[in-house]
């Protein structure tokens, strides 16, 4: 198996619940749950369009439960990080008593033999209510409403917001050329990937050319020069974020490798004032000594400290333009 | 059927190619299509230069990362630049896409492909967020558990039973050893399936779709093409999708109306299906789908299907292709592919092949 790089991502949104939403999630905070009229039909949970018709609802809402059947459920016995329960737990579709549609929610019933399709329940409400699904803890057997431990809510703002936070890991393969790439980076050179059909060079260990769409491997490698020539460069002022350490303005180039057709975008510039970078600057790549490896940026390319300027002449190749990234 | 029943505007398919399914991949989703575009050229024996327009089934969510369609386009060879598009959804509906851009009748040749490495991350934690973001996400609503639903609805309505879909199982795994690209195959049996705990009652672990890596390409060219580039096109006849609410407590779980008006709207029933591929991943969705379709004569799912390999964003698309091949390699008539895509079989697409006359 390839070796994987496993990376959490995180996905934090806050939503805007609208007039329909929002007012069912305002009615948690009060222990209420609500449906809209639909024609004849009560829909639970409140939508803003007919399923059938996609007809605008008008904001007409009926007080609905808080007991109700179980039309089908399932049996959870190894909850996940997202569910709403960490003990297993059954998921049921609820028709709430006044409703014509069903309810997706946990049901709390200890054990699998206690679930059955057309059995009663009533929620189990959070003690501490912020307008979100989850104010529900479960529905439980029986037809009371329940709260868990002290009722800490009180009714109050209109809830017109929502947050939903989830993480998924990911396992990404690495694959051999990368790998290889990476090792060479430790090592202090730039491996290339020369596509045999147009002739490009490719760094970081890509696959594949993604002009000719073919296979790149160890029999394409190049090594490449550690000399080159800014194309490109931006100043800039940073904002504060998680990772970023650096506090005053400061310049990143894309640096053109000669004899080649590989431009490194975003590459730091050692020892020149903001003022005095420029295009056409001749600079050569600087790499950590076994020394100073602990020092390099984490997120620069193996042992690459940046690029120093070698104080040739610049270069005045009219091509630089067309070479910006 | 003679060859001037095909006017101007027929669209056939003229190649594909499907990868290897497993479990757990070394290659990246590029590299992935790579393979099976360069395979499905070949196939239709043109180059990547031929196409004229691309459409790609993928997910974000699936790859860990934003824009991932964006460096898929490597595998299709940025130049000459082609049009391109890209749905959120499996390949078939990129197929859908690609169809509908040909019959503007201004190009000739597109490719549509589907990819997905469901091995990056637990599925069970990626579905939940692609569900309702208000009342479902937040619960983890996660998709086998919809489907464990929907499996008692359809229980408790007749239609199946536990030991049905056991067989239904064991049927798909054992037509599957046939099926070179085939992830979960071999002989059952079902007394010892159901022997088996649940996941997620009433679905066991046979009941449920292997998690598979794999990826799809399919060519399509409009008829005065197709007929230069192969000796058998396969005639895309019907093609149609409709869907349905997104929260499966608005529906009737029993059946599939969506799978109903898609089926009459490609003109399934206007003469036999011989076989039908049809994204069935889990057990009890064969019977509900099987009657939608109308397909009850027909074989289903002779390659496996999706409870064989089940490459989540080209599932759909290999049912296209399964279906194709039935028609130009074995002979068959008129053939059916069927995809799905939300909790429940919320959405599904019917796309109807035929051969015969060129």
């Amino acid at each position: 198996m390839a070796r994987t790089v496993e990376s959490t991502i995180r996905f934090p949104y806050k939503r805007s619940l609208g007039p329909v939403l929002g007012a069912f999630m305002t009615a948690l905070t009060e222990k209420r749950l609500i449906g809209i009229r639909s024609g004849d039909r009560v829909i639970v949970p409140p939508i803003e369009w007919d399923p059938d018709t996609a007809a605008s609802l008008a904001l007409d809402f009926v007080d609905v439960g808080p007991a109700g059947t179980v039309q089908s459920w399932t049996w959870v016995a190894k909850p996940s990080s997202q569910h709403p329960l960490s003990e297993p737990f059954a998921f049921a579709l609820v028709k709430l008593d006044g409703a014509d549609t069903a309810f997706f929610h946990a049901v709390d019933a200890g054990s699998i033999d206690a679930m059955s399709t057309g059995m009663r329940v009533a929620p189990r409400w959070k003690a501490a209510r912020r307008g979100h699904i989850t104010d529900i803890d479960a529905f439980v057997p029986g037809e009371e409403p329940t709260v868990v431990a002290g009722d800490e809510s009180s009714p109050g703002e209109p809830v017109t917001m929502m947050e939903y936070d989830a993480a998924i890991t990911y396992n990404t393969p690495v694959t051999a050329n990368v790998e290889r790439s990476e090792q060479a980076t430790e090592e202090g050179r730039f491996l290339g990937l020369k596509c045999p059909v147009c002739g490009r060079t490719y760094t970081g260990g890509k696959g594949y050319c993604p002009v000719d769409a073919v296979e790149l491997t160890p029999e394409h490698e190049v090594d490449l020069p550690q000399r080159g020539t800014v194309t490109n460069y931006t100043i800039i002022t940073p904002v504060q974020y998680p990772g970023q350490t650096e506090t005053e303005p400061f310049s990143r180039v894309h640096v053109w490798l000669d004899d080649s057709d590989v431009v490194l975008g975003y590459q730091a510039l050692l020892d020149t004032p903001n003022a005095d970078v420029r295009i056409g600057m001749r600079v050569a790549a600087i790499w950590a000594s076994d020394a100073e490896k602990a020092d390099v940026d984490p997120r620069a390319e193996g042992n690459l400290v940046g690029w120093m300027p070698t104080g040739e002449p610049d270069s005045t190749d009219p091509d630089l333009l067309n070479r910006i990234c | 059927m003679v060859a001037n029943e095909r006017s101007a505007d027929d669209i056939a398919i003229v190649g594909w190619s499907v990868s290897p399914m497993v479990r757990n991949t070394d290659k990246t989703e590029v590299q992935m299509l790579l393979e099976v575009i360069t395979g499905a050229v070949n196939d239709a024996g043109i180059t990547r230069a031929d196409v004229d327009f691309t459409c790609a089934g993928s997910c974000d969510y699936v790859a860990g990362q934003a824009f991932s369609f964006v460096q898929n386009i490597d595998a299709l060879g940025a130049w000459p630049p082609k049009r391109d598009s890209h749905v959120e959804m499996d390949g078939a509906w990129a197929l859908y896409e690609a169809w509908v851009r040909l019959l503007l009748g201004d190009i000739d040749v597109a490719l549509a492909m589907g990819s997905g490495r469901s091995s990056t991350a637990d599925p069970g934690l990626i579905y939940p967020m692609e569900m309702d973001p208000y009342y479902l996400a937040p619960l983890g609503a996660d998709a086998t558990s919809f489907a464990a639903i929907q499996a008692r609805a359809v229980i408790d309505a007749g239609k199946v039973s536990e030991d049905a879909m056991a067989e239904i199982a064991a049927r798909c795994r054992r037509d599957a050893k046939d099926n070179p690209h085939a992830q979960v195959t071999g002989d059952f049996d079902t007394k010892a399936l159901l022997a088996e705990p649940y996941v997620r009652a009433p679905l066991r672990k046979h009941d449920l779709p292997p998690i598979t890596d794999g990826a799809c390409a399919v060519v399509i060219a409009r008829r005065d093409r197709a007929i230069e580039m192969c000796e058998h096109p396969v005639w895309i006849t019907g093609f149609a999708h409709a869907t349905e609410s997104h929260n499966p407590g608005m529906r009737d779980l029993t059946g599939s109306p969506s799978t109903v008006l898609a089926a009459k709207a490609a003109g399934a029933g206007d003469a036999p299906i011989e076989v039908a591929e049809i994204q069935a991943a889990y057990t009890h969705e064969e019977p509900i789908l099987v009657e939608a379709l109308g397909v009850g004569d027909a074989v289903v799912n002779p390659s496996g299907g999706p409870l064989a390999a089940n490459p989540i964003m080209a599932t759909g698309l290999v049912r296209v292709a399964e279906a194709a091949r039935q028609v130009r390699d074995l002979g068959k008539h008129r053939t059916l592919a069927h995809s799905t895509s939300g909790p429940c079989l919320q959405q599904n697409l019917v796309c109807v092949l035929e051969g015969g006359s060129r």
